[in-house]
């Protein structure tokens, strides 16, 4: 259904509106639940058959590897993390935006947020269900890692090793994981009651009705909702800046050079935030244009989006450059090497050189309002941004294994088959869930874009604009 | 290490050697022996391991015979009732045959009742011989409940002295190796050996007729006392039989050119222990020939850094181990090294050595080397008359050899540094002219039976031949071989051969010495002995190489009791008093040699060189369907799995070609496409073919067939090493090689690697306050931190090692050692392309200079052991642990595979079973494992373990004795096979052990020091001892190396 068109005229100085247009609650509700009532298209369905070819090719890739062992990817030694470990850290980093615009800034009642948040949360929960494929599947025996990872009392009394960032790991991202899942659920009950109550089939009513546990939006359910959400908003701030800089305490507590070096925590989290707006975005534009979202998910959004991609993108530069300097600053001939020579002249060169076009170059258009506020230019722009975090990942990986101290195991490394088809079958996962949620779960969050009118319209004082003073 | 080390040792192993039970009476093994008994009872052709899925895994029998299952062809009834009515047909053989009929009376069971010495799980030791090119490697072979493990050397034989080549070493997986000829057939029938020696005798009746003239035996050359002796009773029942002994790679030119010099046959035996000088004329001494192994151990000794330092010259195409380990090494085409040692004659004789006056006028053509080099090697070998020494490679012809000889004699170096004694053999010569002769013999028809045992002939003889072509005109041929080869295809009958672990024999050391070889497990597919095969030909086939062997030493031995001897010569594995002394007083007649010599040195064809050369690995090919040594890096190029025609970089960019290039090689209207490879130090114009791969033949086993090129296809009889003429053109194709080292600088790109090599003189070098101690003080040492270190002072033990680089050659032979100590599995070439090659020991090698000035420091590289080891706080599981003596170990259990641990080590030593390779693994191949080291399955890391279950096995013997291990008593894998004893391991909380000593030595260091990881393995860096008239101290500077090689 098509939003209806702002028909109020707008002094030209006043900012871009979060909602376009005069709406009510039933328009609201219509709108945003339109697009799960209404039947799949066909539009839907193809893309969805391709997914679901993508990830036939991943449960391919996953047998495969299980069957034949490692062995079945192109590692090696030296390089004994290549394409798992890049593809996990690539699609941790994407599931940051999600925490980032539920959780941050939602306590900085940053009140664009809201057309957003349940879509980028989504996103986050798929990502992370991507990467966490690829820990389990990279080990030489997942049948052991699956647990002997995990610290429970068992009878031999072998315990984890704490001392171990893969360990910190586990906890990171497994808490990630649940706080996430939970903070995304809890954001969707008052939503999936709404679906309820305008199911039109009893299986429908039934199901929605068993996922929206009883709410009947009493002033009680809202009142804990709102502390309970409150809370969680809480615990995911920190696990924002946390499950980066975990992950990337993988490389940087080695003796590497192009690993072992202090910056990179925050540039990890920086390059996650970076990355997972730049997914947000290569989503949300085609889905606001498909679902009819337009008059939620403004320009304003989009807008305020890019300039988040062009600050984090400038912190990661940031962080390549002081790679650099470090290295050079250092003395450390190992370490100068790495940057100076290997990475802008090895084997593997032209991976940095892409990396540098994606992440330092391409957001430097957003400094131009036309482009900002271009959607093939943002679109394009965030297709790049999330090649160029995959080839920095690479760069951290393997371009920094491949040729380390001793000269004599140096070895090149080149992918094979299965990793070339993990890596697809992951984005054949992702697309899955995601098809799957934007058919039956709304979304934009309702409720809150529907809270948000209401604060909109009733509080002459608020900013319509929706930023906070 | 001196004589009297060795015989200390010699009192230490001794009562753990015995020889194995032999039962002389016919006894059939008992019912549910222990399969490791080999349970080969009547039917020698009979499989050890008869379950039934295990037969199928087998795999099928060569050729045709594969339509019948295995097992199925044991008793051939038809076969044998055609022997049978064949033995009835002859009736003055009756007697004879009745023999042949009978069961083997010989066999060797598993223990009914259990010797003292045998405790199930404690290995025995047992001595015996390999014989390769005729002369003899005393080995010590690990035996665990009857099966041979592994293979060290043994240290009271002369020529091995406790070490091993990686040949050697790769003995143990020959022996288990499934593609092994399994079945004695005629042509595609399986036969039974008593039927074969029923033909055969009724043959002999037939060849006695006319006194034996049409039979032809082509051997391998041998020294063996009873080969020979059984040699003389064939001859002597034939007279008119022929002996012929070929080796695709014999040292006939030193035969030869001792035969131009001194007027008769004679054999080099070199000293290097009182050699000050060496100059060695493209001989690989150091890793090639029977001596090998001594001369390896006597040079290192001398490069110990002190004033006595050796010096080291070397000539030669392409760079070499020798070659590496020279202190000057000029780089020459093999052509022009005759012409090259006339310059140094007659530079020699202007300087007053008159016995070389009448060889100064010997013209040495265009003079295509440095003059100054020349002069200064004749200035080095003047000055240490007496203590000097040439030695000539096996691959030059007779011409340079007699020069290199009138040098010796005119150095007076004689009886010093080089002695020369007669043959040991009757037959000299086992090159190309003897076969030559046999193949005029053959096309002439005059050959009825030929028994051939030589190493597959076929394939390996000089292609002008048509080897293959000739063996179809004589009416029965016999090949008897270890595999299902080239000349197996092309003979009649196919005996197979029992591996060299499986047989009786006996072979003597380059100084005479004799070993007695004993077998250490029955054949394990009933293969026949050389000496049964010969005793056929004297109706003795059937007398077992056991009692033919006692009998002939029986007859050899005077006084005493014969049988305490014989146990004490096998346990000892030399015969006492058996060496041959050297010939004193040889005299060489310069003007004769000089004329005899002269027109052989003049240059008469022009092009560019072809070289041949012997592949340290795979040897003429004989080894091809060895994995461990397939997948052995070459010593230089580290190329696995492949041969290449190697170039240097002028000449392959001349010719537009890159390494990776498939060229055409073209000798003589012969040519083969093989893939080029450019190698730092290469002679110009010339390409060198390492010849013993390109396996095609139907029966070459799996591991061999379609690796690399055939060079033999190229080689011809009058020049089988060196020629010219020969043209390399691009194909357009490109190939893939497997090299598991492809830098060749030891710091790209500015990563300063500690220096492995210090140049300079000696008496430099060794100042307390030279440039070298600045730069190598800052390699070792404590560095600051904020942990305190652990204290291991007060445990039992600090397990530590040092590798003296002054002392490694690269030679490779503690790699394949490793190999077999600790299972390690082999991946094959696509996987070591990848990158996923999992010997323990990587043996480094780097280059430095250029072309003309090329240096090459080899250093061996495993798990060094850190006491602040990065790997182990990485581990999530607990899987890499510290032990209270500092080893740092592996708990395979527990490693579920994340690999962080082998990406935060900076050494880059562990390993991966990225796949599982233990897949692979035959029933029988599995007998030949460790059973002290655990298989490692898929998914999990290994490396180096300072080979813990040496150290345990020790540590139990000792409390038993109620004492602690001493010093040197444990003894590593790889220190073990070292030959030059560059691997030393020992606890560092005893002061006075060795290895605390080397690690407070001047040239100690640590490798990447700097990191902090307090590596428990140190170096000692190389020294080089330039001859100050051509060092150029600037070039290389002392300490740090700046590599100017090549880097890909």
């Amino acid at each position: 259904m098509a939003a209806p068109h702002p028909s109020v005229s707008r002094d030209p100085l006043e900012p871009q509106p979060l909602i376009e247009g005069v709406h009510t609650d039933k328009t609201i509700n219509d709108s945003l639940l339109a697009h799960v009532w209404r039947g799949a298209g066909k539009g839907w369905f193809a893309l969805f058959s391709v997914a679901l070819a993508m990830l036939g090719l991943l449960v391919i890739a996953i047998s495969w590897t299980l069957y034949k062992g490692i062995g079945a990817w192109g590692n090696n030694i030296p390089v004994g993390w290549a394409f798992g470990i890049i593809n996990f850290v690539w699609w941790i980093g994407i599931g940051h935006a999600g925490t980032l615009i539920s959780a941050i800034l939602l306590l900085f009642q940053q009140k664009w947020r809201t057309s957003i948040n349940r879509f980028a949360e989504a996103m986050t929960l798929f990502a992370v269900i991507c990467a966490l494929l690829f820990p389990l599947l990279h080990t030489g025996r997942p049948w052991f890692a699956i647990y002997w990872l995990m610290p429970y009392p068992s009878t031999n009394g072998i315990w984890p090793q704490f001392k171990s960032p893969l360990t910190w790991d586990v906890f990171a991202v497994s808490t990630y994981f649940t706080i996430s899942l939970l903070f995304w659920f809890l954001g969707l009950v008052p939503d999936l009651a709404a679906l309820r109550d305008s199911s039109k089939s009893k299986t429908k009513r039934m199901v929605y009705g068993l996922l929206a546990m009883g709410w009947r939006g009493s002033g009680r359910h809202w009142a804990e909702y709102k502390w309970a959400y409150v809370l969680l908003a809480g615990l995911s701030t920190p696990l924002v800046l946390s499950v980066h800089t975990i992950v990337s305490f993988d490389f940087a507590t080695s003796v590497i050079p192009g690993w072992h070096t202090t910056i990179f925590p925050p540039y990890f989290v920086a390059g996650a935030v970076f990355s997972g707006f730049a997914m947000v975005m290569t989503w949300m534009v085609p889905a606001r244009h498909f679902l009819g979202l337009k008059h939620v998910v403004t320009m304003k959004h989009l807008e305020n989006m890019n300039k988040i991609m062009l600050v984090t993108g400038m912190m990661v530069s940031y962080g390549y450059i002081m790679e650099h300097f470090i290295a050079w600053y250092s003395g450390d001939p190992y370490e100068y090497a790495q940057f100076f020579k290997t990475r802008w002249g090895g084997p593997m060169s032209g991976i940095f050189y892409l990396m540098v076009f994606c992440n330092v170059v391409t957001p430097q258009i957003f400094w131009f309002k036309k482009a900002r506020t271009s959607i093939p230019v943002m679109w394009i722009a965030s297709i790049f941004i999330n090649v160029g975090m995959w080839c920095e990942r690479f760069n951290i990986v393997i371009t920094s294994l491949h040729q380390d101290f001793i000269p004599s195991k140096f070895e090149n490394y080149s992918p094979t088959w299965v990793d070339i088809t993990l890596f697809i079958g992951t984005i054949g996962l992702f697309s899955t869930l995601f098809l799957l949620f934007l058919k039956f779960i709304p979304a934009v969050a309702v409720t809150e874009v529907k809270e948000l009118r209401h604060e909109l319209a009733h509080d002459p004082t608020a900013d319509p604009v929706g930023e906070t003073h | 290490m001196s004589c009297d080390d060795n015989k200390d040792a010699r009192t230490k192993d001794r009562d753990r050697r015995r020889s194995l039970p032999v039962v002389d009476k016919s006894v059939a093994p008992a019912k549910g022996a222990a399969p490791a008994d080999g349970g080969n009872g009547l039917w020698r052709s009979q499989r050890p391991w008869r379950s039934i899925d295990e037969r199928d895994r087998q795999g099928a029998m060569p050729g045709a015979a594969n339509e019948f299952p295995a097992g199925t062809m044991d008793v051939d009834d038809n076969v044998s009732r055609r022997g049978f009515m064949q033995l009835l047909s002859v009736s003055t053989a009756v007697a004879t045959v009745g023999a042949a009929c009978q069961k083997p009376n010989e066999k060797i069971v598993p223990f009914v009742r259990r010797p003292e010495e045998v405790t199930p799980g404690n290995p025995l030791h047992f001595a015996t011989a390999y014989a390769l090119e005729g002369y003899g490697s005393g080995l010590l072979v690990e035996s665990h409940e009857g099966r041979p493990t592994k293979i060290e050397g043994n240290p009271a034989h002369p020529q091995t002295i406790g070490a091993t080549t990686a040949i050697e070493q790769a003995l143990i997986l020959g022996l288990y190796d499934d593609d092994r000829a399994k079945q004695l057939r005629q042509g595609v029938t399986p036969i039974a050996w008593r039927s074969l020696l029923g033909q055969i005798n009724a043959n002999n009746a037939k060849l006695a007729e006319n006194r034996g003239a049409g039979l032809r035996f082509l051997t391998a050359p041998t020294t063996s006392p009873l080969l020979l002796d059984l040699r003389r009773r064939i001859l002597e029942r034939f007279p008119q039989a022929k002996f012929v002994s070929y080796s695709s790679v014999a040292d006939d030119g030193a035969v030869d050119g001792a035969r131009m010099a001194f007027g008769k046959p004679m054999v080099p035996r070199h000293r290097l222990g009182s050699a000050d000088v060496i100059l060695s004329l493209d001989s690989d001494f150091l890793a090639e020939g029977p001596e090998q192994t001594r001369l390896s151990r006597e040079f290192a000794a001398r490069r110990e850094p002190s004033p006595r330092m050796s010096r080291l010259y070397v000539v030669e195409p392409a760079v070499t181990v020798t070659g590496a380990m020279a202190d000057h090494r000029l780089r020459m085409q093999g052509t022009e090294v005759g012409s090259f040692v006339a310059g140094l004659c007659s530079v020699l004789a202007s300087r007053g050595l008159e016995k070389l006056a009448p060889l100064a006028s010997l013209s040495h053509g265009e003079r295509k080397w440095d003059m100054k080099w020349l002069v200064a090697l004749a200035g080095d070998l003047e000055r240490h008359r007496g203590s000097s020494l040439v030695i000539a490679g096996c691959r030059q012809p007779p011409a340079v050899h007699a020069l290199a000889a009138a040098l010796n004699a005119a150095l007076g170096n004689v009886g010093v540094t080089v002695e020369y004694g007669a043959p040991l053999t009757p037959d000299p010569l086992s090159g190309p002219a003897p076969l030559a002769a046999l193949a005029q013999d053959i096309a002439a028809g005059a050959v009825d039976t030929l028994v051939i045992t030589a190493a597959n002939p076929v394939y390996t003889a000089p292609a002008d031949f048509k080897f293959a072509k000739l063996l179809e005109r004589v009416p029965n041929s016999i090949y008897f071989g270890l595999n299902e080869d080239e000349t197996a295809a092309a003979c009649k009958v196919m005996v197979p051969a029992a591996h060299a672990l499986e047989t009786w024999g006996d072979v003597r050391a380059t100084d005479g010495t004799v070993s007695i070889i004993q077998p250490l497990i029955a054949p394990l597919w009933g293969g026949i002995q050389e000496a049964e095969l010969y005793a056929a030909f004297i109706g003795e086939g059937d007398v077992g190489a056991n009692k033919l062997l006692r009998r002939y030493w029986q007859g050899q031995f005077k006084g005493g009791e014969f049988d305490a001897h014989w146990e004490r010569w096998l346990a000892d594995g030399i015969v006492p008093d058996t060496g041959v002394a050297a010939e004193g007083g040889v005299a060489v007649d310069g003007a004769a040699l000089a004329q005899t010599v002269a027109p052989l040195l003049t240059r008469t064809k022009s092009g560019m060189e072809i070289a041949f050369v012997v592949d340290p690995k795979l040897y003429d090919g004989r080894f091809a369907n060895n994995a461990w040594l397939q997948e052995l890096p070459h010593p230089i190029t580290k190329l696995t799995w492949d041969n290449a025609a190697m170039l240097s970089e002028t000449t392959a960019k001349a010719l537009g070609i890159e390494t990776g290039d498939i060229v055409e090689v073209t000798y003589r209207d012969r040519h083969v496409d093989a893939p080029a490879m450019i190698v730092p130090g290469h002679v110009d114009d010339t390409v060198t073919l390492p010849l013993g791969y390109g396996r095609t033949g139907v029966g070459v086993g799996g591991v061999a067939k379609d690796v690399g090129f055939n060079a033999g296809a190229l080689r011809t009889s009058d020049n089988p090493w060196y020629d010219r003429g020969a043209t390399v053109a691009k194909t357009g194709r490109r190939f893939k090689f497997a090299i598991t080292q492809d830098h060749w600088t030891m710091s790209p790109d500015g990563r300063v690697i500690p220096p492995p090599a210090v140049e300079g003189p000696i008496e430099e070098v060794l100042k307390r306050d030279s440039k070298f101690h600045e730069e190598i003080e800052v390699r070792r040492g404590p560095l600051p931190t904020i942990h305190e270190p652990v204290d291991y002072s007060k445990q039992a033990y600090k397990w530590a090692m040092s590798i003296d680089l002054n002392k490694c050659t690269g030679c490779s032979a503690c790699v394949v050692a490793c190999v077999s100590e600790n299972n390690i599995n082999v991946v094959g070439k696509e996987n070591v392309w990848r990158g996923r090659e999992m010997q323990w020991i990587r043996v480094d090698r780097y280059f430095s200079g250029n072309d003309d000035s090329l240096s090459m420091i080899t250093q061996p590289l495993m798990c060094v052991h850190c006491e602040t080891a990065p790997c182990e706080y990485v581990c999530p599981v607990n899987a890499t642990v510290h032990s209270d003596e500092g080893l740092n170990e592996m708990v395979y259990n527990r490693c579920i595979g994340t690999r962080y641990c082998s990406n935060n080590c900076p050494y880059k030593v562990r390993r991966f079973n990225y796949l599982n390779y233990i897949a692979d693994y035959t029933a029988v191949r599995e007998l030949g494992m460790n059973p002290d080291v655990t298989v490692r399955t898929r998914g999990i890391m290994e490396k180096c373990t300072y080979c813990v279950q040496r150290i345990e096995r020790k540590r139990i013997s000792t409390r038993i004795e109620g004492r602690t291990i001493a010093d040197g008593e444990l003894e590593t894998a790889c220190q073990q096979s070292c030959p030059t004893r560059a691997i030393v391991f020992g606890s560092l909380n005893d002061a006075s052990s060795k290895v605390s000593q080397q690690h407070a030595d001047p040239r100690r260091y640590d490798l990447l020091h700097e990191i902090g990881t307090r590596p428990r393995t140190a170096y000692l860096a190389r020294v080089r001892n330039p001859n100050p008239e051509l060092h150029v101290p600037d070039a290389h500077g002392a300490g740090q190396e700046h590599g100017k090689g090549e880097h890909e």
